[in-house]
């Protein structure tokens, strides 16, 4: 026991001696998202151009806040220094210096901001600032309706990390990479202070709530008062009823071992409504952990139960309110289908 | 006792890599096809079984969406497969264990459920915690592996 805690303080101590590497730690942290030298993927590209226009600031306070509902997790385990490294290894992808903004901005009128933003921001950023159409980042292999999706500018997380001399001088060059249009010319100084002051305005939606009854559950588990066979193809029956594709059933452990030895009384009934799969994966590509649609039949002590996962509860380990959303509206069907099968 | 040590070695190993971040994600350099090929063998040398590999890109284009490769490969042991199941009946929709392969371009990324990230549904069962440890720590050296992999 001793010699364990000895190891542990040994490799604690290591862990704070040596001097972060920003490379390391990037790629461990950031590049998933950002790719290599921050072109761009589930997250928005931090290249040349872009990082001209984030402040050392903005970029450690983005790492230390992350995007409450918009993917980006906050980072809160990263020491100072380490955040301080990731900073320096993406600067070095610059040749230009970080931008340095002035504390105090002119606050604007945000009554006069409204419209303006209505009339020049919103078919990109949405109604309330969420980012029109679905999904972050930069679009790769799928196609989406922008090259670069919008931001979400009544985020929490971008709201306490941007100031208002930084959000205005957004606005006046805009972003080439992405096509937001620079409003040199088309917006007074004046105005572009109003409009930076309604989006100080801009609230992030309340979260969502899936049922009350299976809050904090892992699956939904549902007793069927029929046989195993029986409970099958009630089953089959029921999802072709809510419009979803059916996909050959398996066995839970099926591949895993011969086919005389698979316990045929545990199987996934597997299904998927592709259009609907179409749009979720441009949500959040990272949706394929938890696909497909699966509700297992399993015969336990004579009980024939039907399991299924907990969408809701598994959507919030994604961070992306989107997706929340959906799971909602997918969990009232999942159920739906449940109960017809077992009633 | 061991147990014990488990939980240590988990709580001492599980810093990098997305630290703490329920769903867990990889860059590979690879192409997708052969980042799934290298993830396959991977998984086995780590004493999985693949159970099957889903096609979510070929429902797509069926329906004349455009789609890159997308697959979700599942894997497991059915020791551990059947003997979670017949205790935990509710874990059956997650058995066996998935990794998706998702394309992006040239590139692909690797991304998994951090299993460790269930255990307060399943009420901080310490058996399942034992598991699910054990689950985060193979998943985790598998990406890394998929990270640091470069075509010979
Ligand atoms: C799981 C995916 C993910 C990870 C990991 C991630 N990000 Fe992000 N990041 C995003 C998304 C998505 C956005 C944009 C949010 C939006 O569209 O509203 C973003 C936005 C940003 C921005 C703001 C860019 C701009 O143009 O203003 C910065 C800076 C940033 N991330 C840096 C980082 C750094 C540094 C790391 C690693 C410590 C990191 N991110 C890790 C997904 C991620
Ligand atoms: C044609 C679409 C479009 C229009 C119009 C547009 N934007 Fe953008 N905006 C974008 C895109 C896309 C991004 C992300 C681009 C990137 O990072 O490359 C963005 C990014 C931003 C950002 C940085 C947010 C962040 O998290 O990094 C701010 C602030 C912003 N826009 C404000 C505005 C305001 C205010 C207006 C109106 C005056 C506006 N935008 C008009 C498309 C647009």
């Amino acid at each position: 026991m001793k010699r364990w805690l000895l190891i542990l303080a040994l490799i604690s101590a290591q862990a704070a001696l040596a001097a972060p590497d920003g490379k390391r730690l990037y790629e461990e942290n950031c590049s998933a998202c950002h790719q290599s030298e921050g072109k761009g993927g589930i997250g928005l590209p931090l290249t040349d151009e872009i990082l001209a226009q984030l402040s050392d600031e903005y970029i450690a306070k983005t790492i230390r806040n992350g995007r409450p509902g918009r993917i980006m997790p906050s980072f809160e385990t990263l020491s100072d220094a380490q955040v301080g490294a990731i900073l320096k290894y993406i600067r070095g992808w610059s040749t230009k210096p970080a931008p340095v903004f002035p504390k105090v901005a002119k606050r604007g009128d945000p009554a006069r901001g409204k419209p303006l933003y209505e009339k020049n921001c919103q078919r990109c950023h949405g109604k309330d600032g969420s980012g029109e159409g679905s999904g972050t980042g930069v679009t790769l292999s799928r196609e989406r309706e922008f090259m670069v999706m919008p931001a979400a500018l009544n985020n929490p997380g971008f709201q306490r990390s941007a100031s208002d001399a930084m959000i205005a001088d957004i606005i006046r060059r805009g972003r080439r990479i992405g096509g937001m249009p620079s409003f040199r010319k088309k917006l007074s100084e004046g105005q572009i202070g109003d409009v930076v002051a309604y989006l100080r305005t801009l609230q992030p939606p309340p979260p969502v709530r899936g049922s009350e009854e299976w809050a904090g559950k892992a699956a939904y588990v549902m007793e069927s008062p029929y046989g195993f066979d029986e409970t099958v193809e009630a089953l089959k029956q029921a999802i072709t009823g809510a419009n979803f594709r059916i996909f050959p059933a398996r066995y839970l452990e099926q591949g895993l071992t011969d086919e005389f030895s698979v316990d045929t009384r545990q199987i996934g009934i597997r299904f998927c409504n592709f259009k609907e799969l179409y749009h979720l994966l441009n949500i959040d590509p990272r949706l394929g952990t938890v696909l497909p649609c699966r509700i297992n039949v399993l015969e336990r002590n004579g009980k024939v139960l039907l399991v299924s996962p907990n969408i809701v509860e598994l959507s919030k380990l994604f961070n992306n309110r989107e997706l929340s959303e959906v799971a909602v509206i997918m969990e009232e069907i999942i159920l739906a289908v449940m109960e017809e099968a077992t009633l | 006792m061991k147990r014990f040590l488990i939980l240590v070695l988990a709580l001492l190993f599980s810093t990098p890599l997305l630290a703490g971040q329920p769903i867990m994600m990889v860059r590979s350099k690879l192409k997708a096809a052969d980042a799934m090929e290298v993830l396959k063998e991977t998984v086995q040398e780590y004493g999985y079984s693949i159970a099957h590999v889903q096609r979510c890109d070929g429902g797509m284009a069926e329906f004349d969406y455009k789609s890159d490769f997308y697959r979700v490969l599942f894997f497991g042991k059915i020791d551990e497969v059947r003997g979670i199941l017949k205790r935990y009946p509710e874990m059956a929709p997650f058995l066996p264990l998935k990794i998706a392969v998702i394309a992006e371009n040239d590139e692909t990324v690797l991304a998994a459920v951090d299993p460790r990230a269930l255990a307060h549904l399943y009420g901080h069962n310490p058996v399942l915690q034992v598991q699910f440890a054990r689950w985060y720590n193979d998943i985790r050296s598998m990406m890394e592996e998929l990270r640091h992999y470069r075509k010979k």
